[in-house]
Parts: C-alpha cells; sequence; structure tokens
C-alpha cells in the first residue's frame, strides 16, 4: 500500500512538475555555459530598447517613495505585477523595472516632464530561462507573484520527496542493492572530497 | 539487456550517484527562497559577520576599464591569499577580491586613492555553505578540482533530463497510469502557461 502510494506520488508530481524540471535543467546549463553561450549568441542578452513614449499626467501623491510611485504608474499603463523601483539621483527620475517574465519592461518617468518612456526588453532564451530560474520569494504585493513563490516551495517539495521515493524503490529491488550501494557511496564520497577541496 | 531495463537501471542509478547533488540543490532552495528569514534568524544573533584579518598600506595600478581578474589575481599573490575568486569594481575608487571556498570566503578590499587594502573573512554560516554550493558552477577558474565541480553540474543537468526522458518512456508502458498522467501533465503545462501570462 504504501509502496504503491509512493511509487505514485513519485510519477504524478513528476508529470506535472516536468516544466520546472525542465526550466531548472536547461537554465542551470545556459548559467554554467555562460561564456560559452556569450560566444554563441556573438554578445550578452540583449540591453532594453526604446518601445514608446506615452502621456502620464498624473500627480504622484507628495513624498512618495519610488515603489509607491511604481505601483501607480504600471497601474495607469495596465502593467500590475512583480517589479522594482528607485530614483535616479542626476534627475530624479523614477525607473520602474517591470518583471515580465517574458517581456521584462524599463519605464522611466522624470517628474514634472508629463510623459513616460517605456523601453523592452528583446527576447533572449538564455536571459528568459535565467530570469525563471532565479524567480523566488514572496516580497512582491502581487497574487500571482505569490503563487509563483509557492511553486518554487512546491518544487523544492517534491525534489525531497523523489529522493526519499526513489530510496524506497531502490530498497525494495533486491537485486540492485549492491550496485545501488556502491554507486550511492562513490557519489558521497566524490561530494565529501568536493566539499573540503574547493 | 533489453531497452527498457537499460531505461530503467540509467533512472535509479544516475538517481543514487547524484542523490547528493540533488539533495544539496533542494535543500538549499530554502534559503534562497526564504533568504529574509534566515538573515532575520542570523541578524538576531549579535554576530558580526566579518571579522577583519589584515588592513594596511598597498598600492597597485588599476586599469581605469575592463578586465580586473589579473589584478585580482595579483592583489592576492601580493597578499599571499589563494583560491576561486572574482573580482568586481566598485566604482572609481574600490575593487573587490571575492575569495571563496565552499566552507570559507574571504573579501578583500583595495581603496584605489587611499593606496590601501583590507583583507576580511566571514563568519560560517550554514545557509551561506548550502547557497554558495548552489551557485557554485562554470569553468573560469583555474583549479582543476573547481572545473571537475563544472563538469558535474553538467552531468547533474543532463540527469535531469535523462530523468524526464526515463521517467516519461517508464509510465508509458503502464497503461492503466496513462490517463492520470495525462492529467497531470497537462495540468504542469497550464500551470506554467498561465504563470507565463499573469506573471
Amino acid at each position: 500500500m504504501l509502496s504503491s502510494l509512493l511509487r505514485q506520488i513519485h510519477l504524478y508530481l513528476a508529470l506535472f512538475m516536468a516544466p520546472w524540471v525542465l526550466m531548472y535543467a536547461f537554465s542551470t546549463l545556459v548559467m554554467n555555459h555562460r561564456d560559452h553561450f556569450r560566444q554563441w549568441y556573438g554578445g550578452p542578452p540583449p540591453a532594453p530598447v526604446f518601445e514608446r513614449e506615452t502621456p502620464f499626467e498624473a500627480a504622484l501623491p507628495e513624498g512618495a517613495n519610488p515603489r509607491e510611485a511604481g505601483a501607480q504608474i504600471l497601474a495607469a499603463l495596465d502593467m500590475e505585477g512583480a517589479f522594482n523601483a528607485t530614483q535616479r539621483r542626476t534627475d530624479k527620475a523614477i525607473v520602474i523595472n517591470r518583471l515580465d517574465p517574458i517581456t521584462p519592461r524599463r519605464i522611466t518617468y522624470v517628474p514634472g516632464s508629463g510623459k513616460l518612456s517605456i523601453e523592452k526588453t528583446p527576447w533572449d532564451m538564455r536571459a528568459y530561462l535565467e530570469r525563471m530560474h532565479r524567480r523566488r520569494g514572496y516580497q512582491h504585493d502581487a497574487p500571482a507573484e505569490d503563487a509563483w513563490a509557492f511553486s518554487v516551495d512546491f518544487f523544492i517539495a517534491a525534489v525531497l520527496l523523489w529522493a526519499v521515493s526513489g530510496l524506497w524503490m531502490w530498497w525494495e529491488l533486491r537485486k540492485t542493492r549492491r550496485w545501488g550501494w556502491v554507486v550511492l557511496a562513490l557519489g558521497f564520497a566524490l561530494f565529501g572530497l568536493f566539499t573540503v577541496t574547493i | 539487456m533489453k531497452f527498457l531495463h537499460i531505461n530503467r537501471r540509467t533512472h535509479l542509478y544516475l538517481g543514487l550517484g547524484l542523490l547528493p547533488w540533488f539533495l544539496m540543490y533542494g535543500i538549499s532552495s530554502i534559503p534562497f527562497a526564504h533568504g529574509a528569514y534566515f538573515e532575520a534568524r542570523d541578524k538576531a544573533s549579535g554576530l558580526p559577520l566579518w571579522t577583519m584579518r589584515v588592513d594596511r598600506p598597498y598600492a597597485i595600478d588599476i586599469p581605469a576599464e575592463g578586465e580586473l581578474r589579473a589584478v585580482g589575481a595579483r592583489i592576492l599573490k601580493d597578499l599571499g591569499i589563494e583560491g576561486s575568486f572574482g573580482v568586481s569594481r566598485q566604482g572609481p575608487d574600490q575593487v573587490n577580491v571575492w575569495v571563496y571556498s565552499f566552507l570559507h570566503a574571504t573579501q578583500v578590499k583595495y581603496f584605489v586613492e587611499q593606496r590601501r587594502v583590507t583583507v576580511e573573512d566571514r563568519r560560517f554560516r550554514f545557509d551561506h555553505f548550502l547557497t554558495g554550493m548552489h551557485a557554485r558552477g562554470g569553468f573560469e577558474q583555474e583549479s582543476i578540482l573547481t572545473k571537475a565541480w563544472g563538469v558535474v553540474v553538467d552531468l547533474v543537468v543532463v540527469a535531469m533530463l535523462l530523468w524526464v526522458v526515463s521517467g516519461l518512456i517508464m509510465w508509458w508502458k503502464l497503461p492503466g497510469r496513462r490517463l492520470a498522467g495525462w492529467l497531470a501533465l497537462a495540468a504542469g503545462a497550464t500551470a506554467w502557461a498561465l504563470f507565463m501570462r499573469l506573471l
């Protein structure tokens, strides 16, 4: 009964989480070979490029911090979601990075200018993979963002469950125990060697 | 030996051999995903994170722009420090050299205007140990063992892809599990697509 349950959890969890597994695998490859990908693509991921300018007349609240101003500006643009915002020292401009997974945008507002400048980051597969790999945490005030953070926690739980249920299934296969111990011991020995030497 | 047998054994033995990495990546993702909690917890301990080891006059020419790795290597050699390292420019007046192993981290700061160098050691923290391992990779360091770690990271990537492929094959050979399997696959793909639309 327990064995059957663990097998089913192992299987269905893996089928459900397959997109996450593939994303984490390919993004790790990209990050582990950053220089190779840079040569392959002919340079680093592209910087944001000008998309459009749009009027913005709304007054920001007195003493609003960059985050509050950013939230108001994104709401006006109908671009709500995860973002970070800073204020440039030189001209007091509010610079907002809207952390869209597919097309991140940078919105700049110079107070008093009456307009917003919007730049978008051109599509680049390696940048997309790395963004998704690094996306985590409950710090944004957006339900979808919290749901994503929960999916990351869920993936962590899945990884640990795959390990435990995989060990259980191995132990049930008597014929594989001896070689299993050998491989397991070699893995831990190599890991231990790396831990103390590099 | 039949293909299906090889498929099952590949799935199993890759899992066993790479179990330490699998566990490390899983467990270390917790402090990454909940960094604020771990920072607050450590702050509450009241212990300083960095301890000054060296603070002395030192002079070296720093190029105005461009690659700093050679400069970093020279600074470390002059200070008698060895290990994997990275160099970064902290504005026009400061260059930092970050020297790290899984168990220890040191930060060297060179202040250009003051012609002064400081060396600070970081207190061991288990969450930093885990996240340091998680983030380690690449092939830019000179040490053979460090490059070997990069190779193992590649092996983990290959293993993840093989687990997906071999797992799909094993699932397909269980006709009684196909319908529920399709539902799980479709639910996962739909959830992913929704995230891409809503985030």
